[in-house]
This record gives structure tokens, C-alpha cells and sequence, in this order.
């Protein structure tokens, strides 16, 4: 191991709450994690930084006892332990918190706080549960009601209802991987809050992300991990993100870098007024060929549902579509697709791929049509053919396109939807949170397709909640605020106060409102 | 949110409109059958409910884990025959000694069911529908094809049906019905109020999570398959005394009305909500169908057509209503109060769902 472990971070002189001794473990062929070592103390906000496997999330599941080490120890206040199970992580005092939280929807949320907790005796009283709920939700600075099921909360409050958990439990080492990718900036910022408020109270805290401005904001101490081994471990101060990253991939990568911009030509889209009753109104906007409009705002703002609305999955209700300068009605995806449009949905495993079947079988499905032989009959080896085509074009790596899309990365999974899609040969894209859950070096592919597709000649309208990601692909930015649109600024007037700015509603003094000048 | 929103739930709205239904059935059936509001009338669905009841009470446990149990139905024909001819056999048997040994015998055949479903990892719907033909099987090849006729029962049994436990006027109150009553009170508290019975809620709700939070998931299955085994066989002893001559047949087809009661009564069949209550009030529903269309004299082929009927509307209703109802009432809002320590200003509210 390289040992940058002992960094100067002035905790030394007390025993770290948590200390992992030359931990390895083995998956098949894989190892998952290699000789690796590091401590966490009270009160530190320790970041786990690294591509998709390269190890984090092997070591959160030896840490909450879903996996056992195959050697090295797990020190806890110094002493050795061993985690069988997620109740005797909860017993010693570690809790988690994931990206997407695992509530129970049916149950209230007094009873989602305390479900696990196996000290309060065989009777429940609901009065005391709820009470006690509240008054911990309240420490948290969040008011949520109690008796209400948490079917149907917004994530922001899920994350608040299992950091209550959390606390309920006096955890004393509380892991939150990815607890950031579903959110919007401005929740972002009240969970931040919510994690500092724990680190006051002495609570260590691991924390995983993929966006680095985040990790660099919260964070004592930067680890990062690459191919199951642990690479550096920094003290924030001395760790920049260029370097973290290069630790990540072992090369430089600059994903705050712009696009080149290319001139404004046809119009290909033009939208006035557009609007879905009770949920967005007054969208007005232009998209030409190769230009690429990002679409900014907080979570609930309304973005995607103009994006269903274009793609004809929640229709509009008002306002009009010329799409090349006639007008259209997209009632349906059929629709949609009809008219050369094309929506890559943010949520990958729920509407936009069929993870037990192949690549081929994926991308060919919206056209399968076109794969038809004279009897009727698919043709897969033309499939298969097109798939192959799209897997050197966009970099799939697989080592087959027969292989099950469930078996692939995120970020590989992410270039498959793309494939799907391009394969309908569209004139208009839409991609929703392009690249949600997928790793720092995917993420630089994925941004390199989309530049490549724009000089290709595609209206491109990306819908990101990264804004780092919105300002380094966008021409222009689209912000909507609680279904209206605040702006539409473009690449000079852009960058992230403007943006948040109109986001938050407040207008900015200089923007240009409607289409484009 | 309304005052009336945050009292009531979509849940409940669903459970309370299964009254009206009920009320519905017996205005229609009053109105085409005479001499329907009598207690002969009550006292025949009544029994014909309780049986149902109690063995919903057990199933709802197991729907509720995101399982079912299609065996129940020879679970109660297995204990009621073979604890008939233990009694027939030797009729100064102590009558609580019996019910126990009902209760342990069907305890007995649920623990074959949970532990293949819990440990095994087979699918509840492909191990139950096997055990249900296997416990039909055994009791076939067992008894020979035999009967338990009702005059080599003891007297206190074959009386037991007619014994009025608390006379309110005219109305007799049957210890069947009671004893049903006392079931649905005792689970109906233990599922409100038992942190342990919580657990079929949360497991049925949200596997993965159960699983992370630690909680034990192949024993709260197993303890589903088990009481619901224990309950029909209560009921098997139930349906020995409300009918006397058993053969081989005996509840041959019970799970049909079973699973419709729970079905009906808002128990949701991908787990995690629904309460014993209301799949209480299912079975009064299905029994009154079952015992009117009877009289109706409507033959039994199109009664199960009606109950498949039934538990095919449930469940859409389910699929349809109560996601509007639900979304009518919306998620709780999360709202960021400032706290005392924190002067933090600008946007305070989380955005809306």
C-alpha cells in the first residue's frame, strides 16, 4: 500500500473510531479489495473517492457486514470486531445511507425511524413513537409529518427520514454512499447542512460521491481507491480535484472543460408557451441543429416533464411545436419517435433498458421493425451487427453484445440507452441526467459523445441537475423554477451564480428571456 | 392537506368502503329472498363467515409478507378429518385436548410450507399449490376414502353449534362466531401494536430495506407460514363442528374464498398493507355472497365465478383506485425549519414533489 495514511490532520492523539487493518477480499476472479488500511475519526468527514469498481463499495459491505474480509481486522474504538450481519453493524454503532434510500413505504414515518431498533419492548406505543420522532426530526431542522406512510416523500425527505434513523440509533459511524446523485443543488445544501450538524456531534462520517465539487466541499480527508486498492489518502487542503482524479484513472481529466461551440444554423425545433396543466406552463425556446440547450433547475422544477412532454410520454396541454417550421401534435412516443425525437430517460433501470436481455436486443428494440425478415422473423444477426457498430462507435465495454445489459457498468449501461436511441436516427435528443451514477471517466465519455453527436448535426437538450456538467455541455441554459421558465442564458451569461440565481427565482438583472437573440 | 386527509387514510377510505358494500349485498339479496332478515339467516352466514375468517386472519400474515398460502383449503380438510375420527374414535376425549391437537397438526403442515418457502427459496405460490395436492393426497390414501359421520361424534360436539353463548333478545350468538371474533380482536391488536408482528408489514413493504435494517427475514416467513397453518387448523376443527360429516372433500376449494376475503378486504397482494380488520370484513362480504347466492339458488360453479370475479375487481381496484386516492392525498411535505442556532436565509422550503 502507499501509505499517505497518516496525514496530518491533528487527530492522531485519539484512537480513530474506526480503523481498517490491511483488508482484502476476493470476488472469483476479482479482488475487490487489496491490502487496504485506513482509520476514520470522531467528528471527520472522510470521502471515498474512485471509479465504479474500484473497491468503495466492497468496503461499505465489509463494514456493515454484508461481506466478510477474507484477511486483515476491523478495529472499532481499538478493538477488534467482527460484522456478521447488518444487526451487528447497527449494534455497534454504524449506520447507512444510500443513494436511493430503502424505506419502508407503507409504514409511517415515526415507524421508518424506528423500525430497527430492537430495545423498545415487545409493545409499540404509537403515541411515544411519534413523539420521539418528532423530536428528533426537529433536532434535524426538519418538519415532516410523523403519521404520514413514506410512500410518495420526495427523496429530499427520504434522506431526511433515514439520517433520523440514523441518529435515533446514536450512530457513531454513519456511511452515505452516493446520498447526493438524486438530489437537486439546493437539497444538496440542506443535507450538507444535516452532515455538518452530525460531525459537530462527533459523528464519524465516510462519504461516497462522483461529483467532485461536493467532495471538496464537505470533506476532512480525500481518499480515493482505484482497481481494489487504496491509492491516496489526503487531507483536503493538500488534495485538489485534477489530482484526485488522475489518482482515480491514473490520467488527467478535465470534465469541467467547454465544449466547443458551434455556429447557430436551421431550426429544428421551435417551442412557444408550451405547457401540461398543473405541472409546467409558458416554455418558449428554440433548438437549432448541432446546438446543444441544457436545462437547469432544482429537482421538481419541472424539467423532465417537458422532456416526457416533447417526447409525447405525459402530453402538453397547451402551447404549440414547430418542428422544421410545421406544427405538430405529439400525443404519444409513438409520436415522438415518428417525428425524429428521441428521449433517454434518467432512470435507466426502471424506463429505459430491459436489464435481463442482451445489448443487441436493447438497442434494436425501439426499431425492431427494421430487423424483420420477409417472413416476419427477426433477423439477429443484423441486430447484432448494428449493436457491434455501436459498441466501437460509443465504446461499450463488453465482450459481447450478447451479454445481459444487468452485467454491465453504469456508465456502460448509460452508452447502451444512447445506442438505443441513435439507432432511431434522431434529429432531436433529449437526455435526462445523462450521467447520473456513472463514474468520473465514463462521465468524460459520455460529454465527448454528446459533443461528437451536436457537430454531427442533432438538437441536443440535455436536462442535468450537475450544473458543472449543464454549463461545460450547454450552448445555451434553459432554468425553470417550479414550472416556469426563469431564463435562458446563454454560454457567456452562464456560469453557476447566474444559473442559480434564476433557478432560486430571483431574476437575473442581464437575462434574456424567450428565444434566442 | 385537509383535516379530514390527515385523519383518514386512502388505506381506510378502501376498507371503509367495503361497509357499503356489504350493505349493499344484503339490501339486494333482502329484496329478492323472503324471510332473509331472520336470525336463521344471520346465524347460517355467520358460521359460514367464521370459518372463512379465521383462516383470512392467517393468510392476511402471509399475504402481507409477500407470500400465499393455496394449501389452506386442505390444511382444514386434513385436521377437521383426522381430528373427527380421533374424537369418533374415542369420545371422551377432552375437547380442549382436541382443538390443541387441531391447532399443533396445522401448525404442524404450515411449518412444512414455510420452511421450503423461507429456507428453500421456492416461490410461495408453486410450494403451496404443491402441498395443497399433497396434504389432499395423504388424507385420501389415509382414510381410505372413509366419512366422519356425525352420530359417532360425542353429544357436546354435534351440540356445540347450537349453543347460545350470550342471548342478545332474540338473536343467539353461536360460539363459532365468537370464537372468530376473539381471533380478528387478538391479531388485529397484536399487528397494530406487537413491534415483532410489525415485521410482516415491513417485510412485505420493502424486502431489500428489511434486509438492510437487519431484520430476520426467513423466521418472520416461516412464523406467517406456521400461524396460518395453526389458524386453519382451528378451523378445521371449526368446520368438524358446524358440519359433523366430514369426507375426504372437506374444504376442498376453501383457498378460493380465502384468498378472496383478504384480497377483498384491502389486504394488498404485493405485501405490506392491509389489516386483519379488514380482511374480517372481506370474509362477512364473501360469506354473505357465498350463503345468499346459495339461496338464490345459484349453482356453486357460478359462485366460484363470482368470487374469481371478485378478487380480479379487488385488485384492479387496488391497482386504480387507491393510486388516485393516494395521489389525491400526496406524500407529506418535507418542510426545512429554521432552528435557533442557524440564521440561514433566503429559500427555506424544499421544492414541491
Amino acid at each position: 500500500m502507499t501509505g499517505a495514511e497518516d496525514s496530518a490532520d491533528g487527530a492522531t492523539a485519539v484512537a480513530p473510531v474506526l480503523e481498517i487493518r490491511r483488508v482484502a477480499k476476493r470476488f472469483d476472479a476479482t479482488q475487490a479489495l487489496d491490502d487496504v488500511s485506513l482509520s476514520l475519526h470522531a467528528g471527520e468527514i472522510h470521502a471515498l473517492l474512485g471509479e465504479n469498481g474500484a473497491g468503495k463499495s466492497t468496503l461499505i459491505k465489509i463494514i456493515t457486514g454484508v461481506h466478510q474480509p477474507d484477511r486483515g481486522q476491523i478495529m472499532l474504538a481499538a478493538r477488534s470486531v467482527t460484522i456478521r450481519s447488518a444487526a451487528d453493524a447497527q449494534r455497534l454503532g454504524i449506520a447507512a445511507i444510500y443513494q436511493e434510500p430503502l424505506l419502508f413505504p407503507d409504514l409511517n414515518v415515526a415507524e421508518n425511524i424506528f423500525i430497527s431498533h430492537q430495545d423498545r419492548g415487545a409493545v409499540v406505543s404509537w403515541a411515544q413513537m411519534f413523539h420521539e420522532a418528532e423530536s428528533i426530526l426537529a433536532e434535524l431542522g426538519v418538519a415532516l409529518d410523523v403519521r404520514s406512510p413514506a410512500r410518495g416523500l420526495t427523496l429530499a425527505a427520504q434522506q431526511s427520514v433515514e439520517i433520523a434513523k440514523a441518529i435515533s440509533l446514536n450512530v457513531r459511524i454513519l456511511i452515505m454512499d452516493e446520498p447526493t446523485a438524486s438530489l437537486s443543488a439546493h437539497e444538496v445544501q440542506e443535507l450538507f447542512k444535516l452532515v455538518r450538524d452530525l460531525k459537530r456531534q462527533g459523528v464519524a462520517i465516510l462519504f461516497v460521491s462522483h461529483r467532485m465539487e461536493e467532495v471538496f466541499e464537505i470533506a476532512d480527508k480525500v481518499t480515493v481507491f482505484r482497481d481494489g486498492r487504496l491509492i491516496s489518502t489526503r487531507a483536503r487542503l493538500e488534495a485538489t480535484p485534477q489530482g484526485a482524479i488522475a489518482d482515480m484513472v491514473g490520467r488527467e481529466i478535465d470534465l469541467t472543460k467547454t465544449r466547443a461551440t458551434a455556429a447557430r444554423t436551421d431550426l429544428v425545433l421551435s417551442v412557444s408557451a408550451l405547457g401540461r396543466q398543473g405541472v409546467f406552463e409558458g416554455v418558449t425556446f428554440d433548438l437549432h441543429r448541432g446546438e446543444v440547450l441544457g436545462f437547469a433547475g432544482l429537482i421538481g422544477a419541472g424539467r423532465t416533464d417537458v422532456g416526457l412532454a416533447l417526447f409525447g410520454i405525459e402530453p402538453a396541454t397547451s402551447g404549440t411545436i414547430l418542428l422544421n417550421d410545421k406544427p405538430v401534435a405529439i400525443r404519444s412516443p409513438r409520436d415522438g419517435m415518428k417525428l425524429g425525437i428521441a428521449y433517454v430517460s434518467e432512470d435507466r433501470r426502471q424506463l429505459g433498458l430491459v436489464l435481463p436481455m442482451s445489448i443487441f436486443a436493447n438497442v434494436t428494440l425501439p426499431v425492431l421493425r427494421r430487423y424483420l425478415n420477409r417472413f416476419g422473423l427477426v433477423r439477429t444477426s443484423l441486430e447484432r451487427g448494428t449493436a457491434d457498430a455501436f459498441r466501437a462507435r460509443l465504446a461499450i465495454r463488453a465482450p459481447s453484445v450478447d451479454l445481459e445489459v444487468a452485467k454491465l457498468s453504469g456508465g456502460n449501461q448509460q452508452k447502451v440507452m444512447l445506442s438505443k436511441w441513435l439507432n432511431t436516427d434522431p434529429s432531436i435528443l433529449i437526455l435526462d441526467e445523462p450521467t447520473r451514477g456513472v463514474d468520473v471517466g465514463s462521465k468524460a465519455e459520455v460529454h465527448a459523445i454528446i459533443a461528437q453527436l451536436a457537430t454531427e448535426g442533432i438538437g441536443i437538450i440535455v436536462i442535468s441537475s450537475d450544473l458543472p456538467e449543464v454549463l461545460a455541455l450547454s450552448d445555451r441554459v434553459l432554468v425553470m423554477r417550479e414550472g416556469r421558465q426563469m431564463a435562458i442564458l446563454d454560454r457567456a451569461e452562464a456560469n453557476q451564480e447566474t444559473v442559480m440565481t434564476a433557478a432560486m427565482g430571483q431574476r437575473p438583472a442581464n437575462s434574456l428571456d424567450g428565444s434566442a437573440p | 392537506m385537509t383535516w379530514l386527509q390527515r385523519r383518514v387514510r386512502p388505506e381506510q377510505i378502501r376498507e371503509l368502503s367495503l361497509l357499503v358494500l356489504i350493505a349493499i349485498a344484503i339490501a339486494f339479496f333482502g329484496s329478492f329472498i323472503d324471510g332473509y332478515y331472520s336470525f336463521r339467516t344471520f346465524n347460517r352466514i355467520a358460521s359460514s363467515v367464521a370459518i372463512i375468517t379465521v383462516v383470512a386472519v392467517g393468510q392476511t400474515l402471509v399475504v402481507l409478507t409477500r407470500n400465499i398460502d393455496l394449501s389452506v383449503g386442505s390444511i382444514v380438510g386434513f385436521t377437521a378429518y383426522f381430528v373427527g375420527t380421533l374424537i369418533a374414535n374415542d369420545n371422551g376425549i377432552n375437547p380442549l385436548l382436541a382443538v390443541a391437537i387441531a391447532i399443533a397438526m396445522g401448525a404442524g403442515l404450515g411449518v412444512v410450507n414455510g420452511v421450503i418457502v423461507a429456507w428453500g427459496r421456492v416461490p410461495a405460490v408453486v410450494v403451496t399449490l404443491g402441498t395443497l395436492a399433497i396434504y389432499r393426497g395423504v388424507l385420501v390414501d389415509l382414510s381410505g376414502a372413509k366419512t366422519v359421520t356425525t352420530d359417532s361424534l360425542p353429544d357436546w360436539l354435534t351440540g356445540l353449534p347450537l349453543v347460545n353463548v350470550a342471548p342478545i333478545g332474540n338473536l343467539d350468538i353461536r360460539p363459532l362466531f365468537v370464537l372468530a371474533v376473539v381471533i380478528v380482536v387478538i391479531f388485529q391488536f397484536a399487528t397494530t401494536y406487537l413491534s415483532f408482528a410489525r415485521r410482516f408489514y415491513a417485510i412485505g413493504s420493502n424486502p431489500e430495506a428489511a434486509q438492510l435494517v437487519g431484520l430476520p427475514m426467513r423466521g418472520v416467513v416461516f412464523l406467517a407460514f406456521v400461524i396460518c397453518g395453526a389458524l386453519a387448523g382451528l378451523a378445521g376443527f371449526m368446520f368438524l363442528v358446524r358440519f359433523g360429516n366430514i369426507t375426504v372433500e372437506a374444504g376442498r376449494g376453501l383457498e378460493l374464498s380465502v384468498v378472496a376475503a383478504v384480497v377483498v378486504g384491502g389486504v394488498n397482494i404485493f405485501g405490506g398493507s392491509g389489516t386483519v380488520a379488514g380482511a374480517m370484513f372481506g370474509a362477512v362480504l364473501i360469506g354473505t355472497l357465498e350463503q345468499s347466492l346459495f339461496r338464490l339458488g345459484i349453482s356453486e360453479f357460478w359462485l366460484d365465478a363470482v368470487l374469481g370475479l371478485l378478487i380480479l375487481l379487488a385488485v384492479a381496484s387496488d391497482a386504480v383506485i387507491l393510486q388516485r386516492l393516494r395521489a389525491l392525498w400526496g406524500g407529506a411535505e418535507l418542510k426545512l425549519v429554521a432552528k435557533e442556532a442557524d440564521s440561514v436565509s433566503g429559500e427555506r422550503r424544499a421544492p414541491r414533489p
